[in-house]
């Protein structure tokens, strides 16, 4: 809990947000921005065939994208609170499950842990594969995100907490009312660079026939033959989605350091 | 001394690789028993293995087979990372505008697999339900063709039967040799064949070589012939089919 886990998450996390302050990324991103829309029109309209057929072909595979990273963030948003707080608890049996969780779930590859839950699984409890994705999902990047909540609330000074409880708030009033609110500010960045990896992880699923960006794109490959053609537009289409997704959060995160630019 | 030795080295080596059979590599995806799969001690096997070795014996080249993930064979071909696929490839009109293919060496048709109590008696019957295949394959493809049906594509059929085994799907349409090593042995007692589909057309499994590559696929052509003529492929289809 010390002030280095803080810089550990930042070095680590927050790099994959161009800051405002970092203006050779910035127009990096614009540039890519551009290059991602350009191809995506001119290719269609260009050389229709293959490529306006290829983008009719993968809609339905976007929504399902979405869907996945949105229902396992949400749920992983969840579960890395709990486990941020928990492993922050100075109950010794909490404290040792959360950390006993993070442990097991980094140590397991992403691939491995939706095969398991699955098809190992799948053996017990029979669940519809969007929803064995999401399970996966979230599991994964729960124990992610409890490092990010972790170290956002150990970010908080402990001064706020002694101020807290001196004033007759309990513990849990503390961690309510008076850390989380501010950890919040540091928290939510990673958490969108979180989002943005968890949305690309998405990819992962389509190996349990997840109908998904990528799957869609193999499925008109493998009839096409056109596998240089499929890869372009699926990868520029990723690009394309990260990159405002990327945009998207680091406007937030301006907006969020308003008192560190004061 | 030392150096006549070295000379006399070389020469052999290169007279040997000279001398030395050709060698023709399959791309295989080993995920289709009883046509091709890895067997318990990590070895390719199967039927379709066993038919190149013997075609190689034949026509004077030596049969090399490389596991190659089924989604992307043809890439890898077209992009000559291997000389030939040989993994149960049907003859399709589609197929050969992207590739060339052998004379025919197996015949199938498309089995319709579900669970041991499903009533279903053709694709037609699973109306609004799932049904699974291999991504790219012929029996994905028939399941495409008919409307109202979920198409599921996965990247081994042996993951679609596990599908199928625990009840997420409803039904899978794969060749009915591979059909019969799951439905009659594998998952025997969850899964049965409940067709085996006499309208779609004969599918004929030939060897891909990419397109122009006359040298290979005559060699292949030569060997799949004499293999036919000594009654080869009899005793093979025996071996690993068993009727």
């Amino acid at each position: 809990m010390s002030k280095d886990d803080i810089t550990k998450i930042e070095v680590g996390d927050g790099a994959a947000i161009p800051s405002p302050d970092d203006k050779g990324l910035v127009s990096a991103w614009w540039v890519a921005l551009i290059g991602t829309v350009g191809m995506l029109i001119a290719l269609p309209v260009l050389k229709p065939d293959p490529y306006l057929t290829i983008l009719k072909f993968v809609p339905d595979g976007i929504v399902v994208t979405f869907e996945v990273t949105i229902l396992a963030i949400v749920f992983a948003i969840i579960i890395g609170l709990l486990t941020g707080l928990g492993r922050l608890s100075s109950n010794r049996f909490i404290n040792m499950i959360a950390s006993l969780y993070v442990e097991v779930v980094r140590g397991i590859p992403l691939l491995v842990q939706l095969f398991y839950i699955y098809f190992a699984l799948g053996r017990i409890v029979r669940v519809p594969d969007i929803v064995a994705a999401v399970i996966a999902m979230a599991f994964c990047y729960g124990a992610y995100m409890g490092e990010v909540f972790r170290a956002g609330i150990s970010s908080i000074d402990h001064g706020q907490t002694e101020a807290s409880l001196s004033l007759g708030f309990d513990k849990k009033q503390t961690m309510a009312y008076v850390v989380l609110p501010q950890a919040w500010r540091t928290i939510l960045p990673p958490v969108g660079n979180e989002f943005i990896a968890l949305l690309k992880d998405t990819s992962l699923v389509s190996i349990l026939a997840v109908a998904d960006i990528l799957r869609r794109g193999r499925e008109y490959a493998a009839e096409s033959f056109n596998y240089f053609e499929t890869y372009t537009i699926i990868a520029l289409i990723y690009l394309l989605i990260t990159l405002l997704l990327s945009k998207l959060i680091s406007a937030m995160e301006y907006r969020l350091s308003h008192y560190e630019r004061r | 001394m030392k150096k006549l030795l070295f000379v006399l080295g070389m020469f052999l080596i290169l007279c040997n690789s000279a001398w030395a059979e050709k060698e023709i590599v399959f791309a295989t995806d080993a995920t289709w028993p009883p046509m091709e799969f890895v067997n318990d001690q990590k070895q390719v096997v199967g039927y379709a293995i066993d038919y190149m070795t013997a075609a190689g014996k034949e026509a004077g080249f030596k049969a090399v087979f490389k596991n190659t993930a089924w989604d992307g064979i043809f890439a890898g071909l077209a992009a000559s990372k291997y000389d030939a696929v040989a993994s149960s490839v049907s003859i399709t009109e589609k197929r050969k505008k992207a590739m060339d293919f052998s004379e025919p060496y197996f015949t199938v048709r498309q089995a319709l697999i579900v669970a041991k109590d499903s009533a279903a008696k053709s694709l037609e019957d699973l109306k609004g339900q799932k049904v699974g295949g291999q991504i790219g394959t012929t029996g994905y493809f028939t399941i495409k063709t008919v409307d109202g049906l979920e198409a599921k594509s996965y990247d081994e059929v042996g993951l679609a039967m596990e599908d199928l085994n625990v009840g997420r799907i409803a039904a899978v349409v794969c060749d009915d040799p591979v059909a019969a090593n799951y439905a009659l042995d594998k998952y025997k007692d969850t899964l049965k064949i409940a067709a085996v589909m006499e309208s779609g057309e004969v599918e004929n499994y030939g060897v891909a070589v990419k397109k122009g590559n006359k040298e290979i696929l005559d060699l292949i052509n030569k060997g799949i012939a004499a293999v036919k003529e000594k009654g080869i492929d009899k005793e093979l289809q025996e071996k690993w089919i068993g009727q």
